[in-house]
């Protein structure tokens, strides 16, 4: 089967204005304007598979919502190319659109001053949704988004869960095939997050959507992608399960120990790093390797009351990718 | 044609909910829309006292600045101020991965404010000529139809330029600053502070040569019967279309080339 999202060597590269601080400044750049070539997005290219939640991961300015704009056609690549449903993006017209779903989640379309039944009923009238279908779905959405309750508020009084709930319900009643999600949870506390979450896993089991994600929070990540695209600085850096990634990464185990009477810092050190001891409780690092052995022989060793053997924390783990490269 | 008939119905809908969540605004600037004029009114309808400025008595400014306030809010362009918003904020965003073109939502925002707002300066029209005869027009059923006409293709004209204006924000900032330009031209150019006939010939020459008579002057001059001759309609149409079609190319190579330049500012 033909994936659904195809991006080749895809490079955007933006021409900014550079001026001094200041009045000088200002005059100079009026008068002889200077510019700089920011390479926003490098020779990206992956492949998404129809029905694949994949997530896009990498910090602010790393070209993650460049390629996602690029890949809905909102703008045009410097070079390299994308398929995306079997179309190019920025020339696919209407037929392309009806078929893709773009979240903003700091930009919305929902009409500010109504309630959000109208933004739903202007969209269907957009993407010519029949009426039956168009209530159906609504129906659904307002159902797996427990929506029922805000239906009849104006959207300037909703909570920033809410709107974010109703901004995917707008953009999922044409039934995309393919959905973009840039930041769906910013901002949202952690109930309305898990809502969120909750809600993707629902949409794309039932309809078989491909969801493509960006997020700067990690629970979105290993609660819905099962595959990452990690980009720094335009490039990508790492394509592949998180799992992996964080096999790949981590040299080190963490050993969580509840200890037993009168055991130290000092003695703990002699088997690995202290990173935490508020006693009864620490952990302690040790290579990946030796994990096991040295388990065994703080056992024998100290008394123990509990112990287990755990991956680095999935935000370390991606934090020195950022840093280091996979 | 059925599904952009639907289309525009909910886009209008929708323009007409939100403006009815604007009411004091909107009628604040109708009342700048027609003040404008009011001033002009009372400006010349002193000048003239009971004599004529150059053939225009006091009924003549009368209907005259009537038909300006008619026509200005007929074919009033404010999409400028709009797209350059979009544009510059990234509202432009999920306007473009809809499957209509932004235009289209902009085109039913004007039907929807023009139909409510003309609808009230007609009413006041008609009211001011029950009691005020100098206000009445003679009953004339095909100038009406060829004033229509003539206030449509003003409106299309104010609309694509406005529009088309807006549109350089891809390229600066100052697309807004440019618009203003313009509206302070077409304040004599259009004929909103005085009649064409008053200004200095070479000015009114100068005029015709650009398309602000033909979005106001024009139109009204077709209302109150002072175009009356048919090479003069013929003259004012032609404008008319020639002026239309400058601006939807203007339009067209607009937003072809600046949608390439596209930033998608913001999320």
């Amino acid at each position: 089967m033909a994936a659904a999202i195809v991006a080749e060597r895809l490079s955007k590269i933006y021409r900014v204005k550079v001026r001094d601080p200041g009045l000088r400044g200002a005059l100079a750049a009026l008068l002889h304007p200077r510019y700089r070539e920011v390479r926003a997005v490098q020779d990206v290219s992956f492949e998404v598979a129809r029905g694949e939640i994949v997530a896009f991961l990498g910090p602010n300015g790393a070209g993650k919502t460049t390629t996602l704009k690029m890949l809905t056609g909102l703008l045009y690549p410097s070079a390299g190319s994308a398929r995306v449903a079997g179309f190019r993006p920025w020339d696919g017209g209407p037929e392309f659109k009806r078929r893709i779903a773009l979240v903003l989640g700091n930009k919305q379309q929902l009409l500010w001053d109504l309630p959000p039944e109208e933004t739903f009923q202007l969209n269907q009238a957009i993407y010519g949704v029949p009426p039956a279908d168009y209530r159906a779905r609504r129906d659904e959405l307002v159902r797996l988004l427990d929506l029922a309750d805000v239906m009849d508020k104006p959207v300037r009084q909703l909570s920033l869960g809410e709107r974010m709930k109703c901004e995917l319900a707008a953009a999922l009643l044409h039934r995309p095939e393919i959905l973009f999600l840039d930041e769906p949870t910013l901002g949202l506390d952690v109930t309305a997050q898990e809502a969120i979450r909750g809600f993707l896993c629902a949409y794309r089991e039932r309809h078989g959507a491909t969801i493509l994600l960006t997020s700067h929070y990690m629970a979105d990540v290993t609660a819905l992608a099962s595959r990452v695209l990690i980009i720094n600085r335009g490039r990508l850096l790492y394509d592949g399960a998180l799992q992996a990634l964080v096999a790949r990464m981590a040299h080190t185990k963490r050993l969580e120990l509840v200890l037993g009477d009168g055991v130290t810092r000092e003695q703990l050190a002699a088997f690995g790093t202290v990173r935490e001891f508020r006693f009864p409780n620490a952990v302690l690092e040790v290579p990946r390797e030796e994990a096991t052995a040295a388990s065994a022989r703080l056992l024998a060793a100290i008394p123990i009351v509990d112990l287990s053997i755990q991956d680095p924390a999935i935000e370390d783990v991606i934090r020195r990718a950022f840093a280091e490269g996979p | 044609m059925r599904r952009w008939l639907r289309r525009y119905a909910a886009l209008i809908r929708a323009a007409w909910l939100v403006d009815l969540q604007y009411r004091a605004a909107i009628a604040i600037w109708m009342l700048w829309n027609v003040t404008e004029p009011a001033i002009a009114l009372g400006i010349w309808w002193s000048i003239a006292g009971e004599g004529a400025v150059q053939g225009f008595d006091r009924a003549e400014f009368a209907r005259y600045f009537f038909g300006v306030a008619l026509v200005n809010q007929l074919a009033l362009a404010w999409d400028a101020w709009y797209i350059d918003r979009w544009i510059r904020e990234g509202e432009m965003n999920f306007r473009l991965v809809r499957p209509i073109k932004p235009v289209h939502e902009a085109v039913a925002d004007n039907i929807a404010y023009k139909l409510r707002t003309a609808s009230v300066v007609l009413l006041v029209w008609i009211l001011a000529a029950l009691v005020w005869p100098p206000a009445r027009l003679p009953f004339a059923p095909g100038r009406w139809a060829l004033f229509a006409l003539a206030a449509l293709l003003a409106a299309a004209i104010r609309f694509l330029n406005g529009y088309a204006t807006g549109l350089l924000a891809f390229w600066t900032t100052r697309a807004t600053a440019l618009m203003e330009l313009q509206f302070g031209v077409a304040l004599f150019l259009s004929g909103r502070l005085a009649p064409l006939a008053l200004l200095p010939p070479a000015v009114a020459r100068a005029a015709h040569l650009l398309w602000f008579p033909y979005v106001l002057a024009f139109p009204v001059e077709v209302l109150t019967g002072a175009v009356t001759t048919p090479a003069a309609y013929l003259r004012g149409f032609a404008g008319q279309a020639v002026w239309l079609l400058v601006w939807w190319a203007a339009y067209r190579a607009v937003w072809t080339h600046g949608i390439r330049r596209y930033g998608a500012v913001g999320g």
